[in-house]
Formats: structure tokens, C-alpha cells, sequence
């Protein structure tokens, strides 16, 4: 089996920011990134969607580069830069010809040390927002299905079970004092880490971090609410409307167990069992043979970047002349069989090698070939903020190689079980989108 | 910005000298049944990245039914004369692999990439899949079926309405005006009718296989040339369509979908293919006006005005035609107010030189991210696929940044001028005619359709 050794080096500066750094010469760009340790779970009550206005916040500017500035130093320098929220970190990224790696290191020190914004920013970014919010969500046939139909039916703590885009009026409710706050609390040194990857020397990168962000002073730590959940000890359901789209659609989310245990490893093969395209038990029975849906997949959301109760999530989009009912009867034919008879040997190969294939692939992989090393960075960086062990990419997949048949019938009968899990059923207000305009 | 003086950033480092940009050696061979080869390295990770072209699409059979060789290749998946549907998925994943097959308008495609170590059973099945595909019946059907679903889900999209319709504006009865089926035009697809394109697509004279990954180029020639040389078949026959009409003066296209909390509009002209002379002239200007984050069009009705979250430009190149075109998806009530800041923008570089640091500023964005693309296998395929489609000159990815960095301002007002037409732009807004009419019947005539694509007024 071919291996993949990835060269990392890694330190910590006084004022707590970490630095890992990857090098490879093989094309002259660098990617370049920030995670902070804060992402939409555990935004403040009362200000949904804030920790993702937040983030566009971040390029509206800072002490020596002023809106605008940002973006065009990026863009002009031969680089592509965007940033995004998830549930546990928010990150900043940039792909440079490494020519303007120092450049990078600049104003991504320049932000984390000063943030400097008005209301005229605010506002415009909120306007921007609530675009974003109606382009992905309210103008599109399933717009957030299920990633903001489910939490609310799944969890009880409001960190999980927030509308993680925002409340309108809780977008609208955010002020300058918010963001400063957030700003001082979650963005400071101590609560981040600086990724370089690609054409940089260890030392020069290492060197370079120390010149640009160790003057940045620490902060007092972070505070961060649990998020842990009561146990699930029922099934839930949960109805959303449908306005344009003509297919019912079920998702059906399992609780997935805690990181780095023997059944996170099954469970991620489990999921390729399930959900691993054409090939998957699901899209199998449910599109190819039963021809119940039109299409069935689904799987776990972003495995390595989660740091708090999260599902294992099919998502099912069924003819109409089958009822929910029966759909979610085939569904659960295909968990039955997997909890009673486990895979064979040759499906756990199968999955095994598939699996390491998937992973080479996510470490290379860019953003539509435009961010080179965005997988890369992106488990680094959670490995660093969520376990301080950026070296995990290099034998976090042997966990996965042994996991046996055994171990993946017993999460499959511990875990997918009705009791725990959620169901949201998205529902077409038209039967016919031929209606009379 | 009117809001506020241009405010510099102090203290920026300065770029420090450039590495040469260095594309990797490319080995060309043609089979001797014809089929062309191009290899390329690209040791990132221990995995290949590939694709079988073919140089017929869905324009070449539009006569017989639109969309039939996306169908055609959609059933190529899904059995052969030696594996069904099930056995090809899984011996896809038995050896860590992933494949797809579809078509655009004047291409048919079987990509694929997996592990090196399984290159040659790889290789072996998209060969299989070029030339034994069996087209089941209740495969067919299934994808068929489904394929009905596709076409009325896309109907419920503001992006889908928008591009067909402004297709249809821009192409009229040629192939590219058509962009989707209707759900009449699936349910007539014939199971023979996607054999017969199959047999006159699907052949070595037809196509090209680009290879890019870890991996030996000799060696992997000689596995190219031991899976695919014993096949042979002809080019097809093809005759280009009549020349669509240019569209003259603004026109607006109004498609109505009840209760939109947002309208999507999409403005266009006709414009290049990719091996016009004016090509990279316009690729820079299109960059300037809205195709980078630090555009124009961007900088003013995103970050100045707060309109939308996704404002571009776009230059689309067929092999015969090809389109400009911007897009923004709007609040409601600044559906003129945008528009008139789009064409602000347009007239704009069509009036007044660019100054010179935008321009430079510009030109490092354009071939910066063009080397980007070195960085990753699929990313350098999708460079070699571009050059290899559209025959371009061999040395075109060594000298486009060289090409990009020799423009002038005047080049730039010339193809202004000449491409970013404004008075003849065709505009497309998808939304509730209620709310965004009066607005829209300030740009031109207006035209309205149903999301079904039936004339209302």
C-alpha cells in the first residue's frame, strides 16, 4: 500500500499562535491560511448568523489596510483569497505565486491585530448577507436542506440548533459593539493558527510568522459555552415546506460518535458503505434498484472539522408516487441489513481502499483546482486548534486501514438506531410546478 | 468608490523576485487508429487524473433531439458486454477510483482518476466503457426517468432560467440556443437513438485521452497504447450550423416565477471562441470589469452598494461561438438601480483608458491565477484539456502570462469597444414581474415568459 509523508514543521509562538508550516517546491505558489477557533455553534445567543457576518467583517479592514485593500493587494499580487464559517473554526485563505507570501503574512497580521471597520461597513455587509442568504437558501428549489432544516429538529442545546445563517432580525440587531467584542474575544493569537503550505522553506516560514504576528499580543482565553447535548433517547421529527421544488425530500440524520475512537473510524467507513456514490448500499437500493428515489446520498459532514455533536446525514429525494411512509421503509431496509449481517470482507477492502484513495485526494485538493492544498490545510489546521497534533495527517488514516468487520456491525448497531436519530421531511406546497403563472 | 477617497494601505511588503513558472514536459503521441495521447507528471500525490474526449456533443445531434449525447453518455456507465451497472461501481471503488460521463455542446467525456497503483485496471475500464457499452433497457429507462426529474427540478432555478433563456436570445435555432430538454423531448429519447450516437461519437479518430499524475510517461504510453490500440473507428461526419443572428439593440427578457424574494439577472452578447486572436485581449478586460474579486463591477455593487452577494462577468467560448455575459442575483427593489451601475461599468471602460496600476494590477491577478493551476493534477488537466479542445498553439500555456503583461491600455478600450456591447446587450431578469417590471421595462422592450418558457406578454 502506497503511503503519503507529508513534511511538517510546527511551533508555537509566545503570544500562543501556532505555525505549522509544509513545504513543497513542486509549483511556485503557496497557500496560505488562518483558522480561528470559533465558528457558528457557539456564536452569542440572541445573534445568529453573527460569527458569519463576522467573517465578511474581516475583509471591510484593518489598521494599515483599509477596505478594499484586502482584496485588491490579493488579487493584484496573482492570488485568489476567500474565507469561510463552519461549525468550530473560521478560516482565511489565500493561494499566491510565492513571490507575495510575505505580502499575505502582512495583512493577515494586520487583521488579526486591528480590525478597523464603521457602521457604512456593517450595514453594506449585511445587505451582502442577507443576498447570500436568499441566493443559497430562500430563492433555491431544497436552499438549506438539510444543513439548516436539521439542527432544529436534531439538538436541544442552541449551539447546535441554531439557524446558523442568521435570523434576519438578529443580522439586523448586530452593531459595531458585536463585532468588536467578538473581535477581542475569539480573534487574538492564542486562539488561531498560521498554515503555510507549498513553496516556503520550513525556517523561512517559521522565520517569516515570527517577523510579522509575534507582536501580537495574547489574549485572555477565549470562554466557550458546552455544547454538549443531553442524550437522544427518541426518534424526532421535524415538517419543512417545500416552495419550489416538485420531489418530497427526507433526510434522516444519525448522532455520529465522539473524534478519534475506534467507532469514529468505523463509522467513517460505515458512511462510505452507505454513501459512497454509485457504489453506496443507499443510492444502490433506494436509485438503481428499488427506483423509489431519484437520488440518495448523504454522509458526514466535514469529518475531520467538527469539534462538537454533529450527525451522519442521508438525504433522499423520492418519486411522488411513493409515499414517505414507504420511503423511509426502504431506507430502513437498507440500515437493517447493515446492523444484521455487517459487509463482507471484500466490501471492507473495497471501502478501505477507496477510503485511502478519497483522502490522497482531499489533501491535494484544491477548490475547484484554485486553492491547491486546501485539504491539507484545512486538517492541519483542526488537528493543530482541536488536538495540538498537526502530524495526525500523517497517521490518522491508519485508524481507518485496521478497522475490522467486527468493529464496523457494532457501531452500525450502536449508532443507527431510530432512537437516535432525526427526520426531517421537506415537503412540496405545489404537486405540479405546471401551475398557471 | 463615490462613497469615500481611495484609501491606500500603508507599510505593504513589497513582492519579492518571481520564481519562473515552469509547466511540466507534455509527451503527444497519435495511436495508430488515430486516437491522440498527451501525458503529462505531476507527482503531488500517488493518483492520476484522466479524460477520453470526444470531439461531438450535444450541438452535433441537436437536429435528432437536444441533449441526446448527455443521455448517451449517462447510459455508457451503466453496463458493457462484460459488466453490469453493479459490477462496474464496484470494481471502481475495489481500486480506489472515480468516474463520470456526460456532454456539453460540442464534447463527450469519460473522466476519471484514481490511485497509480491501479492505473492499468483503470484504464482498462474506460476503455471497456468506449467501446463496449451495452445501453441495458432497464438502465435506460431508470436514467430516463430520472433525467424527467432533472429537467423539471432545473425549472425551479433562477441561475437555469436565466442562462436558457438568455440562450435562446443569443442563438436562436443554432444548437447553442438551446441549453436543456424539454420533458416532452426526454420522454421520445430512444434507446437505439443513443446507440447510434455511441457508434458514430465513440471512436479513436474522434477523441483525445489526456493522462496527467504520478507516473511514468513512457510507461504509461505503453499502457495507453496496449488498452486502446487495437480499437478503430472513424471520425463522424459533421457540418457546422448556419451562423446564429447578433441580436441588435437592448432587448429585456422578464422570466416570471411568483413570490421570488430576489431577483437574478443576466445580461449577455455574443463574443469569441477561444482561438481568436482577441481571446487573452479580452480575458483581461472581462477580469477588469467583473470576472476577479477586485473587479470594478464587484467593488461597486457588492462592496460600494451592497446589491448582491454574487456579481461576475464571464466570456463562455464554444467551438463556434461564444457569449459575454454578467450576472447578479438582486434585491428586489434594486433591480434597475443594479443594472444601471452594470452598464455604468460597461460604458466605462468603453470610454475612458484604463489607468495604468489598475491595469498592471490586473495583468499580475490574471497570470498569477493562470499558474495556479500547476499546483494540482486536475488542475493541470483542465489547462491541457482547454489547449488540447480547442487546438491552441503548443507553446500557448509557456507564453499566455508573457501574452497577458504585453497588453496596453488601448488594447483594452479597442476590446472594450468591440466586445462588451453594451448597447446591444440582451437582458435576462428572473423574478416576480410584479415587483420588478416597471423596473425592468426602463432598459428596453420587455418580453415575458413563464418559468416553462411560454410567452406571457
Amino acid at each position: 500500500m502506497k503511503r503519503l509523508q507529508i513534511g511538517i514543521e510546527n511551533t508555537k509562538l509566545a503570544n500562543g499562535l501556532h505555525v505549522v508550516v509544509a513545504p513543497d517546491s513542486a509549483a511556485p505558489v503557496v497557500t496560505v491560511g488562518i483558522y480561528y477557533k470559533i465558528g457558528f455553534r457557539l456564536e452569542p445567543q440572541g445573534r445568529s448568523g453573527f460569527a458569519h457576518l463576522f467573517e465578511h467583517m474581516m475583509f471591510q479592514g484593518s489598521e494599515n489596510a483599509p477596505k478594499m485593500q484586502h482584496i485588491k493587494l490579493v488579487n493584484s499580487s496573482g492570488g485568489v483569497l476567500n474565507g469561510s464559517t463552519s461549525y468550530d473554526v473560521t478560516n482565511y485563505y489565500e493561494a499566491v505565486p510565492s513571490n507575495a507570501l510575505e505580502r499575505v503574512l502582512w495583512l493577515e497580521a494586520d487583521r488579526m491585530r486591528a480590525l478597523k471597520v464603521d457602521d457604512e461597513n456593517l450595514k453594506n455587509q449585511r445587505d451582502v448577507v442577507k443576498e447570500e442568504v436568499r441566493v443559497n437558501v430562500m430563492n433555491q428549489p431544497y436552499g438549506g436542506f438539510p444543513w439548516l432544516d436539521m439542527p432544529p429538529v436534531a439538538f436541544r442545546n442552541w449551539a447546535n440548533a441554531h439557524n446558523f445563517y442568521g435570523d434576519f432580525a438578529d443580522l439586523d440587531a448586530a452593531d459595531l459593539t458585536d463585532v468588536q467584542a467578538f473581535f477581542k474575544t475569539y480573534y487574538v493569537p492564542n486562539n488561531a493558527v498560521l498554515l503555510m503550505l507549498g513553496d516556503v522553506k520550513a525556517d523561512e516560514g517559521i522565520a517569516l510568522a515570527k517577523k510579522y504576528f509575534a507582536d501580537i499580543p495574547a489574549g485572555a482565553p477565549p470562554p466557550f459555552a458546552d455544547p454538549s447535548e443531553p442524550e437522544q433517547k427518541e426518534e424526532r421529527r421535524g415538517h419543512v415546506e417545500e416552495k419550489f421544488g416538485t420531489l418530497p425530500a427526507i433526510a434522516i440524520g444519525y448522532v455520529m460518535p465522539p473524534r478519534r475512537t475506534t467507532d469514529w473510524c468505523a463509522m467513517a467507513l460505515l458512511d462510505q458503505a452507505l454513501h459512497g456514490g454509485r457504489a453506496g448500499r443507499m443510492h444502490r437500493e433506494l436509485v438503481l434498484e428499488k427506483q423509489i428515489a431519484v437520488d440518495a446520498g448523504g454522509g458526514i459532514d466535514d469529518l475531520f472539522g467538527y469539534n462538537g455533536p454533529t450527525q451522519m446525514t442521508t438525504r433522499v429525494m423520492h418519486k411522488p408516487e411513493y409515499s414517505s411512509e414507504a420511503t423511509l421503509e426502504a431506507f430502513d431496509a437498507v440500515i437493517r441489513e447493515i446492523r444484521e449481517n455487517g459487509i463482507s470482507a471484500d466490501e471492507l477492502e473495497q471501502l478501505k481502499v477507496k477510503w485511502r484513495s478519497d483522502y490522497f485526494a482531499t489533501l491535494e485538493g484544491g477548490r475547484g483546482g484554485y486553492m491547491p492544498k486546501f485539504g491539507l490545510m484545512h486538517l492541519l489546521a483542526c488537528f493543530t486548534l482541536f488536538d495540538n497534533e498537526p502530524q495526525l495527517v500523517n497517521t490518522i488514516l491508519d485508524g481507518f486501514i485496521a478497522v475490522t468487520r467486527e468493529e464496523i456491525q457494532a457501531a452500525a448497531k450502536k449508532y443507527l438506531r431510530n432512537e437516535k436519530r432525526a427526520i426531517v421531511f421537506r415537503t412540496p406546497v405545489k404537486a405540479n410546478a405546471k401551475e398557471a403563472a | 468608490m463615490a462613497t469615500s477617497a481611495v484609501e491606500v494601505a500603508v507599510g505593504v511588503p513589497a513582492l519579492s523576485s518571481e520564481r519562473a513558472v515552469t509547466w511540466p514536459k507534455r509527451t503527444r503521441a497519435r495511436l495508430s487508429n488515430g486516437l491522440e495521447v498527451i501525458l503529462a507528471e505531476a507527482h503531488s500525490i500517488p493518483k492520476f487524473h484522466g479524460e477520453l474526449f470526444f470531439r461531438s456533443g450535444n450541438a452535433a445531434v441537436a437536429g435528432r433531439a437536444p441533449g441526446l449525447a448527455e443521455m448517451t453518455a449517462t447510459v455508457v456507465r451503466t453496463g458493457t458486454a462484460k459488466r453490469a451497472s453493479r459490477q462496474i461501481e464496484e470494481d471502481l471503488r475495489r481500486i480506489g477510483a472515480d468516474l463520470s460521463s456526460g456532454a456539453g455542446a460540442d464534447t463527450s467525456a469519460i473522466s476519471f482518476a484514481g490511485l497509480s497503483e491501479f492505473a492499468e485496471p483503470l484504464l482498462g475500464l474506460v476503455n471497456e466503457l468506449a467501446r463496449e457499452a451495452s445501453f441495458p433497457n432497464g438502465e435506460f429507462e431508470r436514467e430516463r426517468r430520472q433525467k424527467l426529474e432533472e429537467v423539471k427540478l432545473e425549472r425551479t432555478q433562477p441561475g437555469f432560467l436565466a442562462s436558457e433563456r438568455l440562450r435562446k436570445v443569443l442563438f436562436g435555432a443554432h444548437p447553442y440556443g438551446q441549453v436543456s430538454p424539454s420533458e416532452e423531448q426526454v420522454a421520445a429519447y430512444k434507446r437505439e437513438d443513443l446507440q447510434t450516437v455511441y457508434r458514430e461519437f465513440y471512436t479513436p479518430e474522434n477523441g483525445i485521452l489526456l493522462l496527467v499524475g504520478d507516473f511514468d510517461s513512457n510507461e504509461m504510453l505503453k499502457s495507453a497504447e496496449k488498452v486502446f490500440g487495437n480499437w478503430a473507428g472513424k471520425k463522424p461526419d459533421s457540418k457546422p450550423s448556419a451562423a446564429p443572428a447578433n441580436p441588435r439593440g437592448r432587448r429585456v427578457y422578464l422570466v416570471h416565477v411568483p413570490g421570488a424574494v430576489q431577483t437574478q439577472i443576466l445580461a449577455g452578447c455574443h463574443a469569441i471562441t477561444r482561438k481568436h486572436p482577441d481571446w487573452v485581449k479580452l480575458g483581461l478586460t472581462n477580469s477588469l470589469y467583473g470576472g476577479a474579486f477586485n473587479s470594478r463591477l464587484v467593488m461597486n455593487i457588492r462592496e460600494d452598494k451592497g446589491y448582491t452577494y454574487s456579481p461576475r462577468s464571464g466570456v463562455s467560448a464554444m467551438r463556434q461561438h461564444g457569449y459575454f455575459s454578467v450576472s447578479a442575483a438582486v434585491r428586489n427593489d434594486v433591480v434597475a438601480a443594479s443594472l444601471t451601475e452594470i452598464f455604468y461599468e460597461m460604458d466605462k471602460l468603453r470610454s475612458v483608458p484604463v489607468p495604468e496600476p489598475e491595469l498592471a494590477d490586473a495583468q499580475n491577478y490574471l497570470s498569477g491565477v493562470f499558474s495556479i493551476g500547476l499546483a494540482t493534477q486536475d488542475g493541470l488537466l483542465s489547462q491541457l484539456s482547454t489547449v488540447a479542445l480547442n487546438e491552441l498553439p503548443d507553446d500557448y500555456l509557456e507564453t499566455y502570462r508573457q501574452r497577458v503583461r504585453a497588453l496596453t491600455p488601448q488594447d483594452l478600450l479597442a476590446t472594450a469597444r468591440k466586445y462588451l456591447d453594451s448597447a446591444n446587450m440582451q437582458i435576462v431578469v428572473v423574478g416576480d414581474r410584479a415587483q420588478i417590471g416597471e423596473q425592468a421595462a426602463l432598459f428596453g422592450e420587455v418580453e415575458i415568459y413563464d418559468g416553462q418558457g411560454a410567452r406571457l406578454s
